[in-house]
Protein backbone atom coordinates (compact mmCIF):
# COMPACT_ATOMS: atom_id res chain seq x y z
CA UNK A 1 0.00 0.00 0.00
CA UNK A 2 2.40 2.38 0.74
CA UNK A 3 3.76 2.56 -2.87
CA UNK A 4 0.47 4.19 -3.93
CA UNK A 5 0.91 8.23 -4.65
CA UNK A 6 -2.24 9.45 -3.36
CA UNK A 7 -2.03 12.85 -4.96
CA UNK A 8 -1.98 11.29 -8.63
CA UNK A 9 -5.65 9.74 -7.53
CA UNK A 10 -8.20 10.85 -9.63
CA UNK A 11 -10.73 11.33 -6.86
CA UNK A 12 -13.42 12.79 -9.72
CA UNK A 13 -13.61 9.59 -11.65
CA UNK A 14 -14.91 8.54 -8.11
CA UNK A 15 -17.78 10.54 -7.91
CA UNK A 16 -20.72 9.83 -9.95
CA UNK A 17 -21.82 13.24 -9.57
CA UNK A 18 -18.82 14.62 -11.21
CA UNK A 19 -18.96 16.06 -14.36
CA UNK A 20 -15.91 13.69 -14.98
CA UNK A 21 -18.40 11.04 -15.19
CA UNK A 22 -21.00 12.93 -17.59
CA UNK A 23 -22.19 10.61 -20.24
CA UNK A 24 -21.58 12.76 -23.61
CA UNK A 25 -23.29 10.30 -25.77
CA UNK A 26 -26.77 11.78 -24.07
CA UNK A 27 -25.85 14.65 -25.88
CA UNK A 28 -26.27 12.71 -29.42
CA UNK A 29 -29.25 12.92 -30.88
CA UNK A 30 -31.07 9.87 -32.15
CA UNK A 31 -31.00 11.06 -35.83
CA UNK A 32 -27.39 10.17 -35.59
CA UNK A 33 -25.85 7.95 -38.44
CA UNK A 34 -24.45 4.36 -37.32
CA UNK A 35 -20.66 4.53 -36.62
CA UNK A 36 -18.99 4.00 -39.94
CA UNK A 37 -15.00 3.06 -40.57
CA UNK A 38 -12.34 4.45 -42.60
CA UNK A 39 -12.73 1.96 -45.37
CA UNK A 40 -16.36 3.39 -45.74
CA UNK A 41 -15.16 6.80 -45.86
CA UNK A 42 -12.23 6.18 -48.40
CA UNK A 43 -14.96 4.06 -50.80
CA UNK A 44 -17.57 6.98 -50.63
CA UNK A 45 -14.29 9.15 -51.29
CA UNK A 46 -14.56 7.12 -54.42
CA UNK A 47 -17.63 8.14 -55.83
CA UNK A 48 -17.33 11.89 -54.58
CA UNK A 49 -14.08 11.87 -56.60
CA UNK A 50 -15.98 10.55 -59.65
CA UNK A 51 -18.46 13.04 -59.66
CA UNK A 52 -16.08 15.88 -59.07
CA UNK A 53 -14.10 14.36 -62.53
CA UNK A 54 -17.58 14.62 -63.78
CA UNK A 55 -17.88 18.34 -63.28
CA UNK A 56 -20.76 17.60 -60.93
CA UNK A 57 -20.33 20.40 -58.06
CA UNK A 58 -23.13 20.19 -56.35
CA UNK A 59 -23.67 16.32 -56.70
CA UNK A 60 -20.18 16.06 -55.14
CA UNK A 61 -20.03 18.69 -52.35
CA UNK A 62 -23.59 17.41 -51.42
CA UNK A 63 -23.22 13.58 -51.37
CA UNK A 64 -19.72 14.28 -49.60
CA UNK A 65 -21.67 16.66 -47.03
CA UNK A 66 -24.74 13.83 -46.69
CA UNK A 67 -21.90 10.83 -46.18
CA UNK A 68 -20.04 12.65 -43.40
CA UNK A 69 -19.10 9.52 -40.82
CA UNK A 70 -20.81 11.75 -37.86
CA UNK A 71 -20.42 8.94 -35.90
CA UNK A 72 -17.39 7.12 -36.96
CA UNK A 73 -14.34 7.06 -35.62
CA UNK A 74 -11.21 9.46 -35.64
CA UNK A 75 -9.25 7.40 -38.87
CA UNK A 76 -12.93 7.71 -40.89
CA UNK A 77 -13.79 11.38 -40.01
CA UNK A 78 -9.90 12.23 -40.65
CA UNK A 79 -10.07 10.75 -44.04
CA UNK A 80 -13.42 12.34 -45.54
CA UNK A 81 -12.31 15.81 -44.05
CA UNK A 82 -9.73 14.98 -46.97
CA UNK A 83 -12.30 14.41 -49.42
CA UNK A 84 -14.73 17.16 -48.83
CA UNK A 85 -11.65 19.37 -48.77
CA UNK A 86 -10.36 17.74 -52.01
CA UNK A 87 -14.09 18.67 -53.58
CA UNK A 88 -13.86 22.13 -51.83
CA UNK A 89 -10.89 22.43 -53.83
CA UNK A 90 -11.93 21.48 -57.00
CA UNK A 91 -14.66 23.85 -56.98
CA UNK A 92 -13.79 26.99 -58.84
CA UNK A 93 -14.17 29.99 -56.65
CA UNK A 94 -16.47 31.68 -59.19
CA UNK A 95 -18.97 28.75 -58.95
CA UNK A 96 -18.40 28.54 -55.07
CA UNK A 97 -21.76 30.86 -54.53
CA UNK A 98 -23.90 29.19 -56.58
CA UNK A 99 -23.18 25.88 -56.13
CA UNK A 100 -23.85 26.85 -52.03
CA UNK A 101 -27.18 28.36 -53.06
CA UNK A 102 -28.10 25.28 -55.10
CA UNK A 103 -27.42 22.95 -52.41
CA UNK A 104 -29.18 25.63 -49.48
CA UNK A 105 -32.52 25.53 -52.20
CA UNK A 106 -32.33 21.32 -51.53
CA UNK A 107 -34.81 19.88 -49.25
CA UNK A 108 -32.19 19.50 -46.39
CA UNK A 109 -29.63 21.77 -47.62
CA UNK A 110 -29.58 23.84 -43.94
CA UNK A 111 -28.05 20.73 -42.24
CA UNK A 112 -25.77 19.97 -45.07
CA UNK A 113 -24.49 23.76 -44.63
CA UNK A 114 -24.17 23.21 -41.11
CA UNK A 115 -22.18 20.56 -41.97
CA UNK A 116 -20.16 22.32 -44.23
CA UNK A 117 -19.37 25.34 -42.13
CA UNK A 118 -17.97 22.29 -39.67
CA UNK A 119 -16.12 21.05 -42.59
CA UNK A 120 -14.02 24.42 -43.09
CA UNK A 121 -13.33 25.25 -39.22
CA UNK A 122 -11.89 21.64 -38.85
CA UNK A 123 -10.04 21.87 -42.14
CA UNK A 124 -8.69 25.36 -40.59
CA UNK A 125 -8.18 24.12 -37.40
CA UNK A 126 -5.75 21.36 -39.31
CA UNK A 127 -3.56 23.15 -40.74
CA UNK A 128 -5.81 22.85 -44.33
CA UNK A 129 -3.96 20.44 -46.92
CA UNK A 130 -4.53 17.10 -47.92
CA UNK A 131 -1.75 15.67 -45.45
CA UNK A 132 -4.33 14.49 -42.34
CA UNK A 133 -1.95 13.67 -39.73
CA UNK A 134 -0.76 16.76 -39.15
CA UNK A 135 -2.06 19.22 -36.33
CA UNK A 136 -4.48 18.40 -33.63
CA UNK A 137 -3.50 15.29 -31.91
CA UNK A 138 -4.00 15.33 -28.54
CA UNK A 139 -1.54 17.15 -26.20
CA UNK A 140 -0.38 16.07 -22.53
CA UNK A 141 -0.22 19.05 -20.53
CA UNK A 142 1.27 17.41 -18.00
CA UNK A 143 2.12 19.83 -14.76
CA UNK A 144 3.83 22.91 -14.50
CA UNK A 145 5.41 22.45 -17.99
CA UNK A 146 1.88 22.00 -19.28
CA UNK A 147 2.08 26.17 -20.14
CA UNK A 148 4.80 26.17 -22.38
CA UNK A 149 3.55 23.45 -24.40
CA UNK A 150 -0.22 23.92 -23.88
CA UNK A 151 -1.40 26.56 -26.31
CA UNK A 152 1.57 27.78 -28.80
CA UNK A 153 0.78 29.08 -32.27
CA UNK A 154 4.37 28.89 -33.58
CA UNK A 155 3.82 25.30 -34.90
CA UNK A 156 0.47 26.21 -36.61
CA UNK A 157 2.24 29.69 -38.37
CA UNK A 158 4.57 27.62 -39.57
CA UNK A 159 2.31 25.15 -40.96
CA UNK A 160 0.54 27.70 -42.68
CA UNK A 161 2.98 29.12 -44.47
CA UNK A 162 4.05 26.22 -45.96
CA UNK A 163 2.60 24.66 -49.30
CA UNK A 164 -1.06 24.70 -47.38
CA UNK A 165 -1.20 28.71 -47.26
CA UNK A 166 -3.37 28.20 -50.32
CA UNK A 167 -5.74 25.59 -49.27
CA UNK A 168 -6.20 27.81 -46.18
CA UNK A 169 -6.78 31.19 -48.68
CA UNK A 170 -9.60 28.57 -50.18
CA UNK A 171 -11.48 27.89 -47.07
CA UNK A 172 -11.62 31.46 -46.16
CA UNK A 173 -12.98 31.95 -49.36
CA UNK A 174 -15.74 29.22 -48.67
CA UNK A 175 -16.56 30.51 -45.45
CA UNK A 176 -17.04 34.22 -46.42
CA UNK A 177 -19.95 32.97 -49.27
CA UNK A 178 -21.07 30.35 -46.94
CA UNK A 179 -21.83 33.30 -44.39
CA UNK A 180 -23.44 35.50 -46.07
CA UNK A 181 -25.69 32.58 -47.03
CA UNK A 182 -26.74 31.12 -43.55
CA UNK A 183 -25.32 34.40 -41.15
CA UNK A 184 -23.68 34.05 -37.65
CA UNK A 185 -25.61 31.40 -36.94
CA UNK A 186 -24.21 28.48 -39.21
CA UNK A 187 -21.12 29.16 -36.94
CA UNK A 188 -22.63 28.93 -33.40
CA UNK A 189 -24.18 25.99 -34.43
CA UNK A 190 -20.01 24.33 -35.37
CA UNK A 191 -19.74 25.57 -31.51
CA UNK A 192 -22.72 23.95 -29.95
CA UNK A 193 -23.12 20.57 -31.98
CA UNK A 194 -21.65 17.61 -30.45
CA UNK A 195 -21.94 15.82 -33.74
CA UNK A 196 -18.64 16.48 -34.70
CA UNK A 197 -16.80 15.99 -38.52
CA UNK B 1 -46.81 50.75 -35.22
CA UNK B 2 -45.56 52.90 -32.12
CA UNK B 3 -42.36 53.18 -30.98
CA UNK B 4 -41.29 51.08 -28.63
CA UNK B 5 -41.06 52.32 -24.78
CA UNK B 6 -37.18 52.45 -23.06
CA UNK B 7 -36.37 52.86 -20.00
CA UNK B 8 -33.20 52.90 -19.53
CA UNK B 9 -32.33 52.35 -15.19
CA UNK B 10 -28.74 51.99 -14.72
CA UNK B 11 -25.75 51.23 -16.49
CA UNK B 12 -25.39 47.12 -15.42
CA UNK B 13 -26.88 44.09 -16.66
CA UNK B 14 -30.50 43.01 -15.77
CA UNK B 15 -30.58 39.42 -15.16
CA UNK B 16 -34.21 39.58 -15.06
CA UNK B 17 -37.46 41.25 -14.15
CA UNK B 18 -40.62 41.05 -13.32
CA UNK B 19 -43.84 43.78 -13.35
CA UNK B 20 -46.74 43.53 -10.74
CA UNK B 21 -50.12 42.83 -12.70
CA UNK B 22 -50.97 46.42 -12.42
CA UNK B 23 -47.67 47.15 -13.71
CA UNK B 24 -46.80 50.10 -11.71
CA UNK B 25 -44.08 48.27 -10.07
CA UNK B 26 -41.30 46.79 -11.79
CA UNK B 27 -38.46 45.10 -10.08
CA UNK B 28 -35.19 43.74 -11.52
CA UNK B 29 -32.44 41.95 -10.23
CA UNK B 30 -29.23 44.23 -10.33
CA UNK B 31 -26.31 42.73 -8.75
CA UNK B 32 -26.57 41.13 -5.48
CA UNK B 33 -30.13 43.26 -4.70
CA UNK B 34 -33.96 43.55 -6.59
CA UNK B 35 -34.67 47.30 -7.28
CA UNK B 36 -38.21 47.75 -7.23
CA UNK B 37 -39.11 50.70 -9.49
CA UNK B 38 -42.87 52.38 -9.19
CA UNK B 39 -44.27 54.09 -12.56
CA UNK B 40 -44.16 57.75 -12.03
CA UNK B 41 -45.96 59.82 -15.36
CA UNK B 42 -44.25 57.75 -17.75
CA UNK B 43 -40.85 57.03 -15.81
CA UNK B 44 -39.67 54.39 -13.79
CA UNK B 45 -38.39 55.90 -10.29
CA UNK B 46 -36.19 53.93 -8.13
CA UNK B 47 -38.42 53.49 -5.00
CA UNK B 48 -37.20 50.27 -2.90
CA UNK B 49 -34.65 47.82 -2.20
CA UNK B 50 -34.98 44.52 -1.79
CA UNK B 51 -31.29 43.44 0.02
CA UNK B 52 -30.53 39.68 1.46
CA UNK B 53 -29.19 37.83 -1.40
CA UNK B 54 -25.04 37.96 -1.15
CA UNK B 55 -24.39 36.59 -4.38
CA UNK B 56 -25.50 37.59 -7.68
CA UNK B 57 -29.35 37.36 -8.05
CA UNK B 58 -30.36 35.25 -10.85
CA UNK B 59 -34.14 35.33 -10.83
CA UNK B 60 -37.10 37.20 -9.62
CA UNK B 61 -40.74 36.87 -10.01
CA UNK B 62 -43.76 38.89 -8.62
CA UNK B 63 -46.91 36.51 -8.27
CA UNK B 64 -49.76 38.59 -10.28
CA UNK B 65 -52.34 38.37 -7.35
CA UNK B 66 -50.33 38.09 -3.81
CA UNK B 67 -48.12 40.46 -5.30
CA UNK B 68 -45.31 38.66 -2.97
CA UNK B 69 -42.28 38.84 -4.90
CA UNK B 70 -39.73 35.59 -5.09
CA UNK B 71 -35.88 35.81 -5.65
CA UNK B 72 -33.23 33.48 -6.28
CA UNK B 73 -29.22 33.88 -6.41
CA UNK B 74 -26.34 32.88 -6.79
CA UNK B 75 -25.99 32.45 -2.93
CA UNK B 76 -27.73 29.12 -3.10
CA UNK B 77 -30.82 31.05 -1.41
CA UNK B 78 -34.40 31.94 -2.30
CA UNK B 79 -36.61 34.15 -0.61
CA UNK B 80 -40.11 34.72 -0.44
CA UNK B 81 -40.83 39.11 0.13
CA UNK B 82 -44.08 39.76 1.13
CA UNK B 83 -45.30 43.59 1.93
CA UNK B 84 -45.70 44.78 5.17
CA UNK B 85 -45.91 47.87 7.37
CA UNK B 86 -42.07 48.36 7.86
CA UNK B 87 -41.59 47.36 4.26
CA UNK B 88 -40.85 44.26 2.73
CA UNK B 89 -40.59 40.89 4.80
CA UNK B 90 -38.24 38.16 3.36
CA UNK B 91 -39.25 34.68 3.96
CA UNK B 92 -36.14 32.02 3.31
CA UNK B 93 -36.80 29.17 1.62
CA UNK B 94 -35.08 25.73 2.13
CA UNK B 95 -33.83 25.34 -1.27
CA UNK B 96 -31.39 22.63 -0.12
CA UNK B 97 -28.64 22.91 -2.86
CA UNK B 98 -25.74 23.29 -2.97
CA UNK B 99 -24.96 25.29 -6.04
CA UNK B 100 -26.42 28.55 -6.98
CA UNK B 101 -29.76 28.80 -8.17
CA UNK B 102 -30.09 29.97 -11.32
CA UNK B 103 -33.59 30.73 -12.35
CA UNK B 104 -37.19 30.54 -10.34
CA UNK B 105 -40.69 31.24 -11.35
CA UNK B 106 -44.27 31.25 -9.37
CA UNK B 107 -46.56 28.56 -10.44
CA UNK B 108 -49.79 30.50 -12.46
CA UNK B 109 -51.91 28.75 -9.04
CA UNK B 110 -49.25 30.77 -7.01
CA UNK B 111 -48.97 28.06 -4.52
CA UNK B 112 -45.51 27.11 -5.28
CA UNK B 113 -42.92 28.28 -7.32
CA UNK B 114 -39.53 26.10 -8.59
CA UNK B 115 -36.01 27.29 -8.98
CA UNK B 116 -33.83 25.73 -11.06
CA UNK B 117 -30.09 25.64 -9.89
CA UNK B 118 -26.71 23.98 -10.65
CA UNK B 119 -26.82 21.17 -8.51
CA UNK B 120 -28.89 19.44 -11.38
CA UNK B 121 -31.83 19.99 -9.39
CA UNK B 122 -35.02 21.54 -9.77
CA UNK B 123 -37.08 22.51 -6.43
CA UNK B 124 -40.62 22.81 -6.15
CA UNK B 125 -41.66 25.09 -3.17
CA UNK B 126 -44.72 25.28 -1.13
CA UNK B 127 -45.60 26.68 1.88
CA UNK B 128 -46.03 24.54 5.01
CA UNK B 129 -48.81 25.77 7.04
CA UNK B 130 -47.97 23.85 10.19
CA UNK B 131 -44.02 25.04 10.21
CA UNK B 132 -44.64 28.50 8.81
CA UNK B 133 -42.18 28.51 6.32
CA UNK B 134 -41.31 27.41 2.60
CA UNK B 135 -40.11 23.79 1.92
CA UNK B 136 -38.60 22.26 -1.12
CA UNK B 137 -39.24 19.15 -2.85
CA UNK B 138 -36.68 17.91 -5.22
CA UNK B 139 -36.84 17.28 -9.17
CA UNK B 140 -33.76 15.73 -9.29
CA UNK B 141 -33.89 12.17 -12.34
CA UNK B 142 -32.82 12.41 -14.80
CA UNK B 143 -31.37 15.95 -14.82
CA UNK B 144 -27.73 15.81 -15.66
CA UNK B 145 -26.68 19.32 -15.58
CA UNK B 146 -27.32 22.90 -14.59
CA UNK B 147 -31.44 23.90 -14.66
CA UNK B 148 -31.39 26.75 -16.47
CA UNK B 149 -34.62 27.90 -17.09
CA UNK B 150 -37.96 26.90 -16.37
CA UNK B 151 -41.72 27.23 -17.09
CA UNK B 152 -45.31 26.30 -16.20
CA UNK B 153 -47.90 24.67 -17.58
CA UNK B 154 -51.42 26.33 -16.98
CA UNK B 155 -52.54 23.72 -14.84
CA UNK B 156 -49.49 24.63 -12.65
CA UNK B 157 -48.47 21.16 -12.33
CA UNK B 158 -46.31 20.30 -15.13
CA UNK B 159 -43.02 22.42 -15.59
CA UNK B 160 -40.78 22.22 -17.97
CA UNK B 161 -37.41 22.80 -17.75
CA UNK B 162 -33.98 23.37 -20.19
CA UNK B 163 -30.81 22.63 -18.83
CA UNK B 164 -27.12 22.86 -20.22
CA UNK B 165 -27.07 18.93 -20.83
CA UNK B 166 -29.69 20.11 -23.90
CA UNK B 167 -32.28 18.71 -23.13
CA UNK B 168 -35.60 20.58 -22.59
CA UNK B 169 -37.84 18.17 -20.09
CA UNK B 170 -41.56 17.98 -18.85
CA UNK B 171 -42.08 17.19 -15.17
CA UNK B 172 -44.85 16.56 -12.88
CA UNK B 173 -44.77 19.00 -10.34
CA UNK B 174 -47.58 18.00 -7.93
CA UNK B 175 -47.21 18.15 -4.54
CA UNK B 176 -50.21 16.22 -2.98
CA UNK B 177 -52.69 18.38 -0.20
CA UNK B 178 -51.32 21.82 -2.36
CA UNK B 179 -52.32 21.04 -5.96
CA UNK B 180 -55.61 20.21 -7.12
CA UNK B 181 -55.30 16.50 -9.53
CA UNK B 182 -54.89 18.00 -12.97
CA UNK B 183 -56.89 16.66 -16.14
CA UNK B 184 -55.67 14.36 -18.47
CA UNK B 185 -53.75 16.18 -20.96
CA UNK B 186 -51.09 15.20 -23.90
CA UNK B 187 -48.74 15.02 -21.16
CA UNK B 188 -50.48 12.67 -19.35
CA UNK B 189 -52.96 11.56 -17.35
CA UNK B 190 -51.62 10.17 -13.71
CA UNK B 191 -48.90 12.61 -12.87
CA UNK B 192 -47.35 11.42 -9.49
CA UNK B 193 -44.50 13.92 -8.19
CA UNK B 194 -41.46 13.68 -10.59
CA UNK B 195 -42.98 12.17 -13.27
CA UNK B 196 -41.21 12.50 -16.77
CA UNK B 197 -43.49 13.32 -19.63
CA UNK B 198 -41.29 14.19 -22.16
CA UNK B 199 -37.52 14.87 -22.99
CA UNK B 200 -36.45 16.71 -25.68
CA UNK B 201 -33.15 17.17 -28.05
CA UNK B 202 -32.82 19.03 -31.11
CA UNK B 203 -30.21 17.49 -33.63
CA UNK B 204 -27.60 20.00 -32.72
CA UNK B 205 -27.78 19.59 -29.56
CA UNK B 206 -27.23 23.14 -28.19
CA UNK B 207 -27.94 24.08 -24.11
CA UNK B 208 -31.04 25.11 -23.75
CA UNK B 209 -31.68 28.88 -23.21
CA UNK B 210 -35.68 29.04 -22.84
CA UNK B 211 -38.57 26.74 -22.83
CA UNK B 212 -41.94 28.12 -22.77
CA UNK B 213 -45.46 26.37 -22.68
CA UNK B 214 -47.88 27.48 -25.85
CA UNK B 215 -51.40 28.48 -24.10
CA UNK B 216 -53.27 25.58 -24.33
CA UNK B 217 -50.16 23.85 -23.16
CA UNK B 218 -50.64 21.28 -25.53
CA UNK B 219 -47.07 22.53 -27.05
CA UNK B 220 -43.68 23.18 -26.11
CA UNK B 221 -41.29 25.48 -27.55
CA UNK B 222 -37.73 25.57 -26.16
CA UNK B 223 -34.39 27.75 -27.82
CA UNK B 224 -31.13 26.23 -27.50
CA UNK B 225 -27.50 28.01 -28.47
CA UNK B 226 -27.77 26.52 -31.92
CA UNK B 227 -29.72 29.56 -32.48
CA UNK B 228 -32.45 27.33 -33.52
CA UNK B 229 -36.16 27.24 -31.77
CA UNK B 230 -37.79 24.13 -31.52
CA UNK B 231 -41.61 23.25 -31.26
CA UNK B 232 -42.34 20.01 -29.63
CA UNK B 233 -46.68 18.93 -30.34
CA UNK B 234 -46.56 15.80 -27.92
CA UNK B 235 -48.90 12.69 -28.83
CA UNK B 236 -49.62 11.35 -25.57
CA UNK B 237 -48.19 9.90 -22.62
CA UNK B 238 -45.12 7.33 -23.33
CA UNK B 239 -45.18 8.06 -27.52
CA UNK B 240 -42.75 9.61 -29.52
CA UNK B 241 -44.51 13.49 -30.24
CA UNK B 242 -46.41 13.98 -33.14
CA UNK B 243 -44.44 16.26 -34.30
CA UNK B 244 -40.81 18.27 -33.56
CA UNK B 245 -40.52 21.25 -35.49
CA UNK B 246 -36.57 22.58 -35.40
CA UNK B 247 -36.30 26.26 -37.32
CA UNK B 248 -32.82 27.06 -37.39
CA UNK B 249 -32.01 30.70 -37.79
CA UNK B 250 -28.86 32.93 -39.08
CA UNK B 251 -29.05 34.89 -36.05
CA UNK B 252 -27.33 34.64 -32.62
CA UNK B 253 -28.78 32.31 -30.28
CA UNK B 254 -32.26 32.99 -28.13
CA UNK B 255 -31.94 33.24 -24.63
CA UNK B 256 -36.09 33.91 -24.02
CA UNK B 257 -39.02 33.30 -25.57
CA UNK B 258 -42.92 33.46 -25.49
CA UNK B 259 -45.65 32.79 -27.40
CA UNK B 260 -48.47 34.91 -28.13
CA UNK B 261 -51.41 32.55 -28.98
CA UNK B 262 -50.54 28.81 -30.77
CA UNK B 263 -49.32 30.38 -33.94
CA UNK B 264 -46.98 32.87 -32.89
CA UNK B 265 -43.66 32.96 -30.75
CA UNK B 266 -41.64 36.27 -29.94
CA UNK B 267 -37.51 34.99 -29.31
CA UNK B 268 -34.85 37.51 -28.00
CA UNK B 269 -31.66 37.26 -27.53
CA UNK B 270 -27.45 37.24 -28.27
CA UNK B 271 -28.64 39.54 -31.48
CA UNK B 272 -30.59 42.23 -28.95
CA UNK B 273 -33.66 42.45 -30.37
CA UNK B 274 -36.75 40.37 -30.43
CA UNK B 275 -37.54 38.54 -33.52
CA UNK B 276 -41.31 36.50 -34.64
CA UNK B 277 -41.68 33.18 -35.44
CA UNK B 278 -45.20 31.73 -37.20
CA UNK B 279 -46.27 28.58 -37.87
CA UNK B 280 -48.29 25.53 -36.50
CA UNK B 281 -47.78 21.77 -36.68
CA UNK B 282 -46.75 21.63 -40.23
CA UNK B 283 -44.24 23.82 -39.78
CA UNK B 284 -42.46 27.07 -38.38
CA UNK B 285 -40.61 29.82 -39.70
CA UNK B 286 -39.10 32.98 -38.66
CA UNK B 287 -40.75 36.38 -39.91
CA UNK B 288 -38.32 38.71 -38.88
CA UNK B 289 -38.00 41.16 -36.36
CA UNK B 290 -40.34 42.77 -34.37
CA UNK B 291 -38.36 46.09 -34.58
CA UNK B 292 -39.11 46.32 -38.49
CA UNK B 293 -37.79 49.07 -40.58
CA UNK B 294 -34.32 50.18 -38.77
CA UNK B 295 -32.96 53.65 -39.09
CA UNK B 296 -29.95 54.55 -41.50
CA UNK B 297 -27.13 52.84 -39.69
CA UNK B 298 -28.30 49.88 -40.95
CA UNK B 299 -28.33 50.52 -44.48
CA UNK B 300 -24.16 51.50 -44.17
CA UNK B 301 -22.45 48.76 -45.76
CA UNK B 302 -19.61 47.54 -43.06
CA UNK B 303 -16.27 49.70 -44.48
CA UNK B 304 -13.36 47.92 -45.34
CA UNK B 305 -10.67 47.44 -42.17
CA UNK B 306 -8.22 50.19 -45.05
CA UNK B 307 -10.89 52.79 -45.25
CA UNK B 308 -11.91 52.76 -41.72
CA UNK B 309 -7.60 53.45 -40.61
CA UNK B 310 -7.17 55.66 -43.79
CA UNK B 311 -10.13 57.74 -42.57
CA UNK B 312 -9.27 57.97 -38.84
CA UNK B 313 -5.71 59.46 -41.02
CA UNK B 314 -6.86 61.24 -42.38
CA UNK B 315 -9.62 63.04 -40.32
CA UNK B 316 -8.07 61.97 -36.71
CA UNK B 317 -11.94 60.21 -36.26
CA UNK B 318 -13.40 56.97 -37.59
CA UNK B 319 -16.99 57.04 -37.83
CA UNK B 320 -18.96 56.49 -34.70
CA UNK B 321 -20.12 52.43 -34.79
CA UNK B 322 -20.15 52.17 -30.75
CA UNK B 323 -23.89 52.57 -31.44
CA UNK B 324 -26.37 49.65 -32.49
CA UNK B 325 -29.02 50.01 -34.43
CA UNK B 326 -31.21 47.96 -32.07
CA UNK B 327 -33.65 49.68 -29.62
CA UNK B 328 -31.27 47.42 -26.78
CA UNK B 329 -27.75 47.89 -27.11
CA UNK B 330 -26.84 44.53 -25.98
CA UNK B 331 -27.56 40.82 -25.36
CA UNK B 332 -31.48 40.36 -24.21
CA UNK B 333 -31.91 38.03 -21.03
CA UNK B 334 -35.45 38.15 -20.24
CA UNK B 335 -38.72 38.66 -22.47
CA UNK B 336 -42.29 38.62 -20.86
CA UNK B 337 -45.79 39.37 -21.33
CA UNK B 338 -46.65 42.79 -20.21
CA UNK B 339 -50.37 43.21 -21.60
CA UNK B 340 -52.77 40.89 -22.13
CA UNK B 341 -53.19 37.27 -21.97
CA UNK B 342 -50.85 34.29 -23.78
CA UNK B 343 -53.65 33.77 -25.86
CA UNK B 344 -53.23 37.13 -27.02
CA UNK B 345 -50.20 39.15 -26.26
CA UNK B 346 -50.88 43.33 -26.95
CA UNK B 347 -47.70 44.38 -25.25
CA UNK B 348 -44.14 42.60 -23.81
CA UNK B 349 -41.29 44.06 -22.32
CA UNK B 350 -37.67 42.44 -22.65
CA UNK B 351 -35.06 43.35 -20.50
CA UNK B 352 -30.84 43.00 -20.73
CA UNK B 353 -27.16 43.35 -20.06
CA UNK B 354 -27.66 46.96 -20.95
CA UNK B 355 -29.54 48.10 -18.20
CA UNK B 356 -33.01 48.84 -20.71
CA UNK B 357 -36.61 47.53 -20.12
CA UNK B 358 -38.41 48.15 -23.39
CA UNK B 359 -41.99 47.69 -22.97
CA UNK B 360 -43.27 46.15 -27.10
CA UNK B 361 -46.29 46.59 -29.13
CA UNK B 362 -46.70 42.87 -30.08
Amino acid sequence: MANINYRTINVDAYDPESSYNFDLTTLQPASLPAPSTSAESAQIAQQVRQLLRAGDSLGALSSALETAPLAGDEQAKQVHLTTVLEVLQGIRQADASRVLQEMLRQPGGNALADTLMKYIYKGMGSGAGGSASRGMSPQSTGGVDGVSRGFSQIQARNVSEGGSGQAMSVLLSWHEKLVELVGVGGIVRVMSDRRTV
Amino acid sequence: MAAPEVHHLFHHPIADHSFSSDRQTLAVAKDNNIELYSKAGNQFTLKDELKGHDKTVTGVDIAPHSGMIVTCSQDRNAYVWEPSPTGWKPTLVLLRINRAATFVRWSPSEKKFAVGSGARIIAVCYFEEENDWWVSKHLKKPIRSTITTLAWHPNSVLLAAGSTDSHARVFSGFIKGVDDRPEASVWGERLPFNTVCGEYLNDSAGWVHAVSFSPSGDALAFAAHDSSITVVYPSGPEQPPRAMINITTQNLPFTSLIWNGEAEILAAGYDCEPYRFRGGEQGWELVGSVEGKRGAGAAVQEESARNMFRQMDLRGKAKDDTQLTTTHQNTINTIRIYSGSPAAVQQFTTSGVDGRVVIWNA
